[in-house]
Parts: structure tokens; sequence; C-alpha cells
């Protein structure tokens, strides 16, 4: 008994120790911590991304250190990795950052938190993709409705989205979503709210296209939460929703179900992702190098093969899986202002949260 | 209570010490930085403006939104209050037939929560759940869909909060002298007044702190209702986590957070009120361990038993599932369709042989243990300040100390980086952004106010007159706080570093904005395999990552509390006392004299 009692006086003695230690030992040793891991091991990139899901993170990290860069890889959601990057702008820890798509990368240079470069492979993309300053495009993504094509044969499908809340066949057919926080959804919103533009209007979108939203959700299933479009698809709960164009091919096989899209014809939106040098790196030239590495042709072509997906270089496009390059050429793309959009979108989001969302 | 005023706590050292280091905490850590977002949030300008209030009360949604959150923190400060003391009945008060295995069972909420427990009802109760399709073969009517709404919500959040009286009440119960019970028995009181009229009474502290924990649960259901909600039980969360990262909508989100952390201060100046001025202690001379009771009638005994079993049922049916979804491919999982031959490694070996391998869990481990260990051993002392001395500076410091209750867990980190990303005086000029110690500031900063509440009460039920005794016989403040004190809050102070540090394991939140990018903690890697948009693997690696931390909280349960509590089973009356041996010889507990005549359990209300 005395035993135990000595070591738990010991235990909590250390304890107590590590409490005191940890607040007023705190300044000195964030000195060591700070000099060491980020400036001390060289040449360590950090790279921010939301594009390390399934298996991508490990494969560029892998491929990286075969080029030569030892990079290290910081995973989040696309707004996550926004906040940090403007949160972070005085003391930037990233060197470089990809995947985010041009709403947000306009939102990070807004916030002056992005360096200009221009990569060596700058030639070799489409431009107006992106700012042609700051960030750069690597691969486009389609932001598309689907639906079951077992159950809805092609003339009886929608053809756009609005068909979905005024025609009675599809109300209640389609998943809404019920939170605007992800890009998917709210690239879907900025090519509904587009079309309504009405400089007079609220958010400078007319009342009629305030009442598209409105129908939107009114109209709609909604999502339910870790559980995938394409489960509730299976299962005949909802027939047609929203889905990015990589992903497809992969969700039909692992739920067995074929999914037909709409192109409407206004067209589709795309969604781009980018890659830019942050504003601040102690690793400018290496970071430089980094962009230019992994933009270039012979990787992205790679990535591309890897991962169905479909690459803004157009030298990669010959290496890219030709449906994917044959979907994208047919493609009719969707005149969007981007620079409207995002101006305003924090605002249109705000609103269809707070009125429309049932 | 001596010593109540202000300038008799300025005399002693000991105070003037813990006082200068809190005091400096607090500024540097708790109010500095969140003052400076919240001034960004709300005076982006300069200029205060009243947007916020105005949209979010014209909203119906946010308002029919935050009603829920209200009417499901009050809820189920009731119904956790029910189910939870039931079970530490039947599981510590009452001789129920298998009661280890009924405990274990109940324990289950200390391994695992969150969005996979609110699936792992919905595998059992929703449309396609195995109990749903029974009920449904029996009577065909009946509609699949009946599980969802509040009830579902308000079902399932209540069987998955009862750890806090699991550990805590249970732990205060196993304090109650027997010697009361006996003396009441012989007066002729029935079981039922004894437990209405003794034990409830003795429990009051511990039971004021976890109702509070209950109300701030259901204050702040995020997973619950997304599962199982459906349209009409939508809680305020989900808006809030959407807002705090939309940087123009902001000030929305810290209006809501502040809204629903006023209303927890309310629920804490309201409890505090309640359980000032009561005796939660022993007063008896020789006090002696608890036995279990019978229950006499056997109707009643019968009843209590099936009711027992029955929530074991419910308890551990979920867990079973996970884990045998856990092995079943994505799509099976969301489809709900399990078959037994499907089952495979498939997605351990995924989640296992990826790069990162096992340094995230580590790294995890690390950052969660040391920050349970500064919090709760940082706060023993402050604990037991605040609740000696009651005067206006403890009560001002207390209610800072709960500041992290308030804001949600992204807004304090991102108040953090922007305080610290320079260099600042409150830290002695240093630069904390990128570095491994913001992490680990901010995992303490948030696990405070729950540290705090819950020590505060087990300081409580501690008897004051052996510290009276001690201090008769010369012993010194720390001595003191060594011998007398410590050893009788050290159960309650490993249960809360041991769920401190479970529930720090897989934190997102604040680790996506503070970790250190070559010291990635394991809620990072979760969340880059499970996410939604992250492919079928997502869902099935959401359930292997439970189940890995399932073993991990699990072995820490067991290493710091099934201990404890083998050791309070065996030698219960050393337990009991285990200071008044050591530190004061047993004659000066007379010193508490006359009060010992009458029954200590009616406390004065």
């Amino acid at each position: 008994m005395r035993k135990l009692q000595t070591l738990a006086a010991a235990a909590v003695a250390v304890t107590l120790l590590a409490g005191c230690g940890g607040g007023s030992a705190s300044p000195a040793s964030s000195d060591g911590a700070s000099s060491a891991p980020a400036g001390g091991s060289g040449e360590t990139l950090v790279v921010y991304t939301n594009s390390n899901g399934e298996g991508r993170g490990d494969w560029l990290t892998a491929k990286a250190a075969e080029a030569g860069f030892k990079i290290e890889i910081v995973g989040a959601g696309g707004a996550d990795a926004t906040n940090k990057l403007i949160a972070e702008k005085n003391n930037p820890i990233a060197d470089v950052a990809f995947g985010l798509n041009n709403m947000y990368f306009s939102q990070i240079k807004a916030a002056g938190a992005l360096e200009p470069y221009e990569p060596a492979w700058a030639g070799d993309v489409d431009k107006e993709l992106a700012d042609g300053e700051t960030y750069w495009p690597l691969v486009k993504q389609a932001i598309l409705l689907g639906y079951n094509s077992e159950k809805i044969s092609k003339d009886a499908g929608p053809r756009d989205w609005t068909d979905l809340w005024t025609k009675d066949e599809f109300k209640a057919r389609y998943e809404r979503v019920t939170g605007l926080g992800t890009a998917t959804a709210q690239l879907v919103f900025a090519g509904i709210l587009s079309r309504y533009r009405d400089d007079s209007g609220d958010l400078g979108i007319s009342d009629e296209g305030w009442k598209q939203v409105e129908q939107y959700f009114r109209n709609g299933s909604p999502a339910v939460a870790k559980t995938d479009l394409f489960a509730r698809i299976a299962s005949g709960e909802v027939d047609m929703g929203q889905m990015p164009s990589s992903i497809i091919a992969d969700r039909e096989k692992s739920f067995n179900v074929n999914v037909e899209t709409v192109i409407p014809s206004v067209g589709v939106p795309l969604a781009v992702e980018q890659i830019a040098l942050v504003k601040g790196t102690k690793k400018k030239e290496q970071a430089q190098k980094f962009i230019d590495w992994f933009g270039s042709a012979d990787v992205q072509g790679e990535f591309a093969q890897k991962f169905n997906s479909m690459p803004v270089n157009k030298k990669a496009q010959a290496k890219a899986n030709p449906d994917v390059v044959d979907f994208f050429a047919d493609l009719k793309q969707q005149d969007i202002d981007w620079e409207f959009v995002q101006e305003n979108m924090g605002a249109w989001v705000e609103k269809i949260e707070l009125e429309y969302m049932t | 209570m001596s010593g109540t005023s202000v300038r008799s706590m300025a005399r002693s050292p000991f105070v003037l010490v813990v006082g200068a280091v809190l005091t400096w905490f607090i500024a540097a850590f708790l109010v500095w930085p969140n003052l400076n977002i919240l001034l960004a949030t709300f005076f982006p300008d300069g200029s205060f403006s009243g947007r916020a209030a105005e949209k979010l009360f014209s909203s119906q949604r946010a308002i029919k939104a935050l009603g829920n959150s209200f009417l499901l923190a009050v809820a189920l400060s009731v119904t956790v209050n029910l189910v939870g003391i039931f079970i530490v009945l039947v599981t510590h008060y009452f001789r129920i037939r298998g009661s280890r295995i009924l405990f274990l069972g109940y324990a289950s909420t200390f391994i695992y929560g969150g969005i996979v427990l609110a699936a792992g009802y919905k595998f059992i109760y929703g449309d396609k759940g195995i109990v749903t399709s029974l009920l449904v073969k029996m009577f065909p009517g009946m509609d699949p869909g009946w599980f969802s709404g509040f009830f579902a919500v308000l079902v399932v959040m209540t069987f998955a909060t009862t750890t806090n009286h699991m550990l805590f009440v249970a732990n205060a119960l196993k304090g109650i002298d027997y010697q009361t019970i006996e003396a009441a028995k012989n007066l002729g009181a029935s079981p039922w007044t004894i437990l209405r009229r003794i034990v409830l009474p003795m429990l009051k502290p511990t039971l004021f702190a976890v109702t509070i924990l209950s109300f701030l649960t259901g204050l702040g259901a995020l997973s619950a209702p997304q599962v199982l909600g459906g349209r009409d039980f939508q809680t305020i969360t989900p808006m809030i986590l959407t807002f705090t990262n939309s940087p123009t909508s902001r000030d929305l989100a810290a209006l809501l957070a502040v809204i629903l952390g006023l209303a927890t201060i309310l629920m804490l100046a309201v409890m505090s009120r309640l359980e000032r001025g009561g005796t939660y202690f022993s007063v008896s001379k020789v006090s002696s361990a608890l036995q279990k009771q019978d229950i006499t009638n056997p109707v009643a005994n019968v009843v209590v038993h099936a009711a027992a079993y029955i929530l074991f049922a419910i308890y551990t049916l979920p867990v079973v599932l996970i884990v045998l979804y856990s092995f079943a491919d994505g799509a099976a999982i969301q489809t709900g369709q399990l078959s037994l031959g499907s089952l495979t490694l498939d997605n351990y070996s995924r989640v296992l042989t990826q790069q990162s391998g096992l340094r995230p869990f580590i790294v995890s481990v690390v950052y969660s243990a040391l920050a349970a260990l500064i919090a709760v051993g940082g706060l023993l002392f402050v604990a037991r300040l605040l609740q000696k001395y009651r005067n206006w500076v403890a009560t001002a410091f207390e209610y800072l100390l709960h500041i992290p209750w308030i804001l949600p867990s992204a807004l304090l980190a991102l108040g953090l980086i922007v305080s610290y990303d320079h260099p600042n005086p409150l830290v002695g000029g240093a630069v904390l952004t990128g570095t491994t110690v913001i992490l680990l500031i901010a995992f303490v900063t948030v696990k405070i106010p729950f540290t705090l509440r819950m020590l505060k009460a087990s300081f409580a039920s501690v008897n004051s007159s052996l510290e009276e005794a001690a201090a008769i016989m010369g012993a010194k403040t720390l001595y003191m706080f060594r011998r007398i004190l410590l050893p009788l809050v050290l159960p309650a102070a490993a249960a809360i570093t041991a769920l401190n540090f479970n529930s720090l394991l897989d934190d997102y939140d604040t680790a996506i904005f503070l970790a250190h990018p070559l010291v990635q903690p394991l809620g990072l890697v979760i969340k880059a395999n499970t996410d939604g948009a992250e492919g079928v693997e997502g869902v099935a690696n959401t359930f292997v990552y439970t189940v890995l931390l399932m073993v991990i909280t699990g072995v820490t349960m067991y290493l710091v509390y099934g201990r404890a509590g083998r050791r309070g089973t065996s030698p219960k009356r050393g337990r009991a006392l285990p200071p008044v041996s050591s530190a004061a010889p047993p004659p000066a507990v007379t010193a508490v004299s006359g009060e010992d005549s009458k029954l200590p359990a009616a406390p004065a209300r």
C-alpha cells in the first residue's frame, strides 16, 4: 500500500512538473522546435493539398523522392486548406499549395498569400483556366448531373438541372445537398446562379434565380451523412444527383450501378485544380523547381494515367485515359464569370444556408 | 468554509504562485487569442455591425435549428441522468447477477462515439436495420423509417453519453459511507428511501457536473442529427461549421457559438448555485466501504434485472456490428447488406500499410497523453483552490477557464494562429506558429473546462475535516495536498486523464490548423482517408479507424481505470480512507465534533 502511494505520488509529481514545464518552458522550447524541422532539415518542402486521398499523396511523395524532392504533404479539405493558408500568411509554413480550384485560389490570392511565378510549362496549358499570374492549372474536373441509366432512359432523363424541380417525375427523385461546405456543391450553385445574373437583384442574382434555389431545396431528397449518392442510387432511394466526373467510373463499379450524365445546353461548370507558390516561402527556388516538375507533361501524364484524371497540360493528355480525354473533348464548358462568382460565393452560401435550406 | 475573503487568499504563497501561473496562462492562451479572433470577426473594418444578429434572427432555419439544439440539450440533461444513474446503480449499488458483464457492456461508450456510433445504431434500428426488419415482419403495417427525428437522436445520444456517469458518478458512489446506510436501515428506512434520501443526495456535486456536460453535449450535437435527424430535426452545429469555414460568414458562426456558450455558462451558474452550501461527504467517525444492496421486493428485482439486460443489449449491439462491418467492403456498409462470407482483412491491410504507417498513431498518442496529463496535473491545484476559496476572484477565474467551451475549436485554432504568428511578449517573444508546441497548447486549452468541472466536483466530495485535522497536526499546504487530498481525488483524476486522452486521439478540427507539417497527428490521416468525396473505401476506412481507436482507448481505459477499479474492490477499507492512517492519526478525526450525531446524508438545502 505504502509503495503504491509513493508510486502514485511520484507519478503525480512528474505530472505536475510536466504541467509547470509545459507552460513556462514553451517559449524556450519552441525556438528549438521551430528552427529544427522547418529550417534545419533543409530542403523538405511543405505542400498543402486537398488532393491527397485515395493514395494520391503517397504516390506523389514517392515520385517526388525519385526526382530528388523531399516533400511533406499536409492534406486538408479545400475550405480548410484555404483558411489555413490565409491565416498563416504572416509566417507561412507551406511552400507550395495544389489541388484547390480556381475559386479557392482566387480567395487566397486576394488575401495576399500567393507569390507570382510562371512555371516552365506555362506554355502548355490554357491560361484562361487560371489567373495567368500566381496560380496555374493542373487538372480539369467537370461537375455533372448524373442519373441511373438502368431506371431512366436517355429520352426520359433530365436535360438540365432546372428539370429536377420543374418536372414532376424528377421531384423527390434527386439528391440535394444538406450543406454548402464542399467545392462540388458550390460549383453546382455557381453554375445555376450564374444564369440568373442581375446586378439589381439580391447579391447580383434575380428573384427568378433565387426561386430556382428555393425549388431545388424544396423538392430534393436530402443527402444522408456518410452515405454516398451512389449507395442511395443502388438502393433505389434516389435516381440522380451531383457528381464530379473523376469519381463516376470508380463508384459505378463499387456499387454496381450505371450512370448517364447530363450536358445542359448552357454547358457544364468546370472545376480546375491549380498549383501555386506560397508567398514568403523560405525555400523559393526549390519550391519553384517542384512546381516545374509536378506540372510537367511527364508527371501530369503519369498522374492522369494512375488516377483517371484529365490533365490540363496538352502534352500530358496523350498519356491520360482516352475515354476521359474524349469525354472532355466533346464537353461543352459553361461560360462562368469566375470573378463575379468568387466575389459573391461567400454571401450566396450564407443566404442559401439561412433562407433556403430546410 | 473558512478563509474565503480575497485578502486571506492572498496571504498564502501557494495561492499566489498558482494564481500567477494561472493568470499568465489565461491571459496568453484563453483571453488574448480569442479576443483577437472575435474582434476580427465582429469588427472587420474597425466598426461593429449588427449584421450577424439581423441575418440570423430573420432566418427560419437558423432559429429552428437553434431551438432543436436547445431542446436536445434540455432533454438530454434529463434522459442521460435517468439512464446513467440506473446503470451506475445496477453495476455498483444493487446486487445484480452478472454485474461485471453488464459493466463491460455499458462501458462500451468509453471507447467510441461520433458518426460511427450513430451509424451503428442505424444498422440496427434504421429503415434497413436488423431490428426494424424483424419488427416489420411481425407488424407488417409498421413504418420502416420509425427510427428517425428527435426521438431517434435523443435515444442514440442518451445511450452514447453515459460515459461520465459510469466513470464519475460510480466513483462518487464508491465514496459513500456505508455506515450511514446501515444506520438508516436500522431505523427502518426502505431501500427506496435510502436511495432517495441518502445515496442520491451524496452524489449531487458529481451529478451537477455531469448534467452540465450532458447539456453541452446536446447543444453541440453534430453526427447523430446528421445521420438520424432527418428533415425535421437538424441542429445548429453543422451550420456553425459551414460558416466558420467561410471567411465572409464567420461572424455568424461566432455569434451562434457565443449564444450556445452563454447558455452553457448560464447552466453552469445555475448548477454552481445549486451545489453551493451542501455537505457532500460523510462526517462519521470511521467510515466503511459500500456494500451491494439486495432488492428485497421480488417483482422489483425481476424488473430491474430485465431492464439492466435490455440496456446491455442496446449498448453492445452497435459495437458488435461496427466491428463486423469494419471487415466488409464500403459498398456493403453503405447499402446495409452484410454477409459473413464477404468479410475480409482488406480494409485493415489497406489502412495499416499506408506510407505513413504507424507514425500518426504514435504522434497522436504522445500529443494526447501530454495534453491530458498537463491539463489534469495543472488543474488539480486550480480546482482545489477554486473549490476552497469562494469569492469574486475565484469565480472570475473559474468562468474565464470556461472560455474554450464557448467557441468552436476551429475558431480557437485560428485565434492562436493570428495571435502568435509574430514574436509576442506574452510568450517571451517567441513565434509559436509552425512549432510543435502550438498544437499542444491548443489541446491543453480545449480540455480545461471539462477537466476543471470534474476535478472540482470530486474535490467537493472530500471531507474537509480530514484537512482540518491535518492542519491542526501541523501539516503544510503542499504536504496536505499531496498526502490527503490527492489520494482521494486520484481515481477521478485518472479517469479524467483517460477521457481527455481518448477524446484528443482523433482530433481534426484543431490539428488541421495547428499541426506541424512533419508531425501530423492521426486526425488528419483519418480525414484524408475517410472524407465523403474520397471514394468508396472512405467509409470502410472510417470503420477501420474506429475499431483501431477502440483498441487504443480500450487499452487506456483498462490501464487507468480497470486497475484503479480492481484496487478499489480488494482492500476497500484501506482505500476508503488511506490518508487518515498515514497523514493524521485517527483520533484527530474527532475534531469534527457534534456533527457526527445526526444523519450526515441530508445536505443542507
